[in-house]
């Protein structure tokens, strides 16, 4: 349905706008690379603009930050509908290394809906061009939902005095996270 | 000056001021200084003896001493020095006199330990917050030891907005951001404009403020730093991956082996390649010359190829370990690279000579966003910005580190101090790096690129390392600790200082030509913000994106 919507409402002609929350400059940069000559993005017709008011698509980058939160959310409702939102990069889809630092809130759909996830740290051009074409319609999808379930890892404390050898097995020590 | 000299000045100066000097590892200096004294000694260090100001830093040391500490970092760059002058601060009233005047550099490092340590500067001359986001209350500092690392304080209030200082009288006020079309990052200025004219401005940036120190200090172990620290800045990332494994290092007293320096050499150039070259182009986008842009981006794209066949990843490279690297270079990956470098240098070639003879640029660029050497000294400016205005600093050349060394190069150094000089430093360091590649190439002999550390490094160490990013100088801090994790990371990143000198680059220049003075110090907020969240002012932004041009471009039309 969204596919068919895209078409319909987007053809050939996919005006994006990136909005960085508060990344590392990373997923920027490749999406810069994305419109340069070996990856040349404007033959599908996307083209980067400077306002939001002109755009189909935000580009999100960068987990949600506490202190940019009202400013990606202005952003997101200056866009005319129908409208997309992209995050681009493990940050933005799931927060990144810093997902429960006092001043990330987490990934960016917990301040705008998020249509598409491209992972990746950062993900590469041909990464976010293949996300943008699947939007498009141009290209299938590779892989389908699963269910996970999430699985409390003990985080290993590398250091020669947590290693206790019991019957020819080394056993880490669970570390305390603070 | 030899550094035994140097010492002895000190200590006939001050006498028992200076508590203590430990010579952590050569040149790495600790000296212990009576906080009263401190203000006395930095300015003396500053003026007198013609130190760099590096960094300042604060610690909440109380689980281990029982005191908070501040460390003013400094560095004799002409005796290869790195020089840290502590002061313990008595656990119930932290304070400590404020050295910002007298070392104009040192301003927003003493609002930020103010901010997430709550170490009072006393008699700072603008106390306001810097790195803290708008709705954190005051009083909680998150860097304590006493604060976690996912604590946010329950009186947090989404809706205060940041305070702004009033403009100037008979100024306009322009404000950017913080989404702006090609802000590539987000920041927010307030540009106060009298006609066509910058008077001045406001910044409120640190939004990138991630809480990575306290990351680090709280969750991480040594080895999963350099993958943190690497994402501190997506351009300049290895850089502070090796800084932070260099540091480790310096403070434990490990030597990595000899093969593992040459490639961190190389990796470290290779990055500084794919850097310099995204910001010709990039300033060209700018200047309105996308030709050259688009030509400067095919030109980089197989430097990001041998990236990823060296270490996986066209960006975040994973390089350092605690003592040696993770990627080896091959004979086949060195073979490539070399040939690489042929065809890169032959383009580059073409074009330095088109950016050399283009009139638009020179026209653009000359007498726009002046630094010369006395802004250089006051604000600590670094980098292409500092050598473009005459000051021949390189850590590569006076911190030796890797195997910098063993290897020949020439600083370029250019005298104007406009952008036009950043332009011609960027162009020919270009060349230097390839030469340096070459050189590695050449001289690297097999052998191991990890050296085993059987041992548990010794709490309380102090290790400090400088190495020259792209944009200039980045220097780690690190104080070792237990739990297999450092009890303190600070980081200052090149455009944390070169930042501080925007305002007084672009102050009286038209407005248009504020986004190019503003790209020259090749500006990059999330090394500059990493630690927290936090406004700041004063400072004036430069970003390079097409968006704040674009915005310029408009805020001009609607005048």
């Amino acid at each position: 349905m969204l596919r068919q919507l895209c078409r319909k409402m987007f053809g050939r002609s996919l005006w994006v706008y990136h909005a960085n929350s508060g990344g590392c400059n990373g997923c920027d940069i490749e999406v810069l690379n994305a419109l340069t000559p070996y990856y040349d993005a404007e033959r599908f017709g996307i083209k980067l603009v400077g306002s939001p008011r002109h755009a189909d698509v935000m580009l999100c980058q960068g987990p949600a930050m506490r202190s940019t939160a009202r400013a990606l959310r202005r952003a997101y409702e200056a866009m005319p509908a129908p409208k997309l939102v992209f995050a681009i990069g493990s940050c933005a889809c799931g927060g990144g290394v810093w997902h429960d630092s006092y001043a990330v809130l987490g990934p960016v759909e917990k301040i705008v809906p998020v249509d598409f996830y491209i992972p990746g740290c950062p993900p590469r051009p041909e990464a976010i061009l293949y996300g943008v074409a699947l939007a498009l319609g141009l290209v299938d999808k590779k892989i389908v939902p699963a269910e996970v379930r999430a699985e409390v890892l003990p985080v290993p404390k590398y250091h020669p005095e947590d290693l206790r050898r019991e019957e020819e097995v080394t056993v880490y020590t669970k570390a305390e996270k603070f | 000056m030899k550094a035994r000299e140097k010492e002895r000045t000190l200590r006939e100066r001050f006498g028992a001021a200076i508590r203590r000097t430990d010579v952590t590892s050569p040149g790495r200096w600790c000296l212990y200084v009576a906080p009263e004294a401190i203000r006395e000694v930095c300015r003396f260090v500053f003026r007198e003896m013609d130190a760099r100001y590096v960094i300042s830093v604060g610690m909440d040391d109380r689980p281990y001493s029982g005191r908070f500490l501040v460390s003013h970092n400094f560095a004799f760059d002409r005796d290869g020095i790195l020089a840290a002058f502590l002061a313990e601060l008595p656990p119930d009233r932290p304070e400590i006199p404020s050295i910002a005047g007298e070392v104009p550099a040192a301003g927003w490092a003493e609002r930020e330990f103010r901010d997430l340590v709550g170490i009072e500067p006393k008699g700072h001359p603008y106390p306001k917050r810097l790195v803290l986001p708008d709705g954190w209350p005051d009083g909680v500092h998150p860097l304590r030891k006493d604060h976690a690392w996912n604590e946010v304080p329950e009186d947090w209030d989404d809706e205060v907005t940041f305070r702004f200082d009033d403009p100037p009288e008979g100024c306009t006020v322009v404000p950017f951001g913080p989404f702006h079309p090609t802000l590539d990052e987000p920041a927010h200025f307030r540009l106060y404009v009298e006609g066509e004219t910058v008077r001045g401005c406001e910044y409120r940036g640190f939004m990138v403020h991630r809480g990575i120190e306290k990351l680090a200090e709280s969750v991480m172990s040594y080895n999963d730093i350099p993958m943190l620290a690497e994402r501190i800045c997506g351009i300049c990332g290895c850089v502070h991956n090796v800084a932070y494994a260099q540091a480790v290092e310096s403070a434990a007293g490990i030597q990595p082996p000899p093969r593992a320096e040459y490639i961190r050499t190389v990796m470290l150039e290779l990055e500084r390649l794919h850097s310099h070259l995204l910001w010709v182009g990039l300033a060209c986008h700018i200047l309105g010359f996308d030709t050259l842009f688009m030509q400067a981006f095919r030109i980089r794209e197989p430097l990001m190829w041998i990236a990823e066949k060296i270490s996986g990843n066209r960006k975040t490279y994973s390089l350092c370990l605690v003592g040696g690297v993770r990627w080896e270079i091959t004979p086949p990956l060195a073979a490539e690279l070399r040939g690489i470098l042929d065809r890169l240098e032959k383009e580059w070639n073409e074009v330095a000579q088109a950016v050399g003879r283009d009139r638009n640029i020179q026209r653009r660029t000359r007498g726009v966003g002046m630094a010369d050497a006395r802004l250089v000294k006051e604000l600590g400016l670094l980098g292409p910005v500092a050598r473009a205005a005459g000051v021949d600093i390189d850590c590569r050349r006076d911190h030796p580190y890797a195997a910098y060394d063993r290897v020949e190069f020439d600083v370029v150094v250019e005298l104007d101090g406009d952008v036009w000089s950043r332009v011609l430093v960027r162009v020919r360091e270009v060349f230097e790096s390839i030469r340096i590649i070459r050189q590695c190439l050449e001289k690297m002999e097999p052998g191991p690129i990890q050296t085993p550390i059987d041992e548990e490094l010794l709490p309380g160490r102090i290790g400090l390392s400088s190495v020259e990013a792209p944009r200039g100088e980045s220097h780690h801090f690190v104080v070792t600790g237990e739990n297999n994790r450092p009890r303190r990371w600070r980081v200052r990143a090149p455009t944390y200082q070169n930042l501080q000198g925007v305002p007084a680059m672009i102050r009286d220049q038209t407005l248009a030509d504020m986004t190019i003075a503003l790209g020259s110090i090749d500006p990059c907020f999330s090394c500059t913000d990493r630690l927290e969240t936090v406004d700041l002012r004063t400072g004036l932004v430069k970003v390079w994106s097409q968006a704040e041009l674009e915005q310029l471009v408009r805020a001009r039309k609607s005048h």
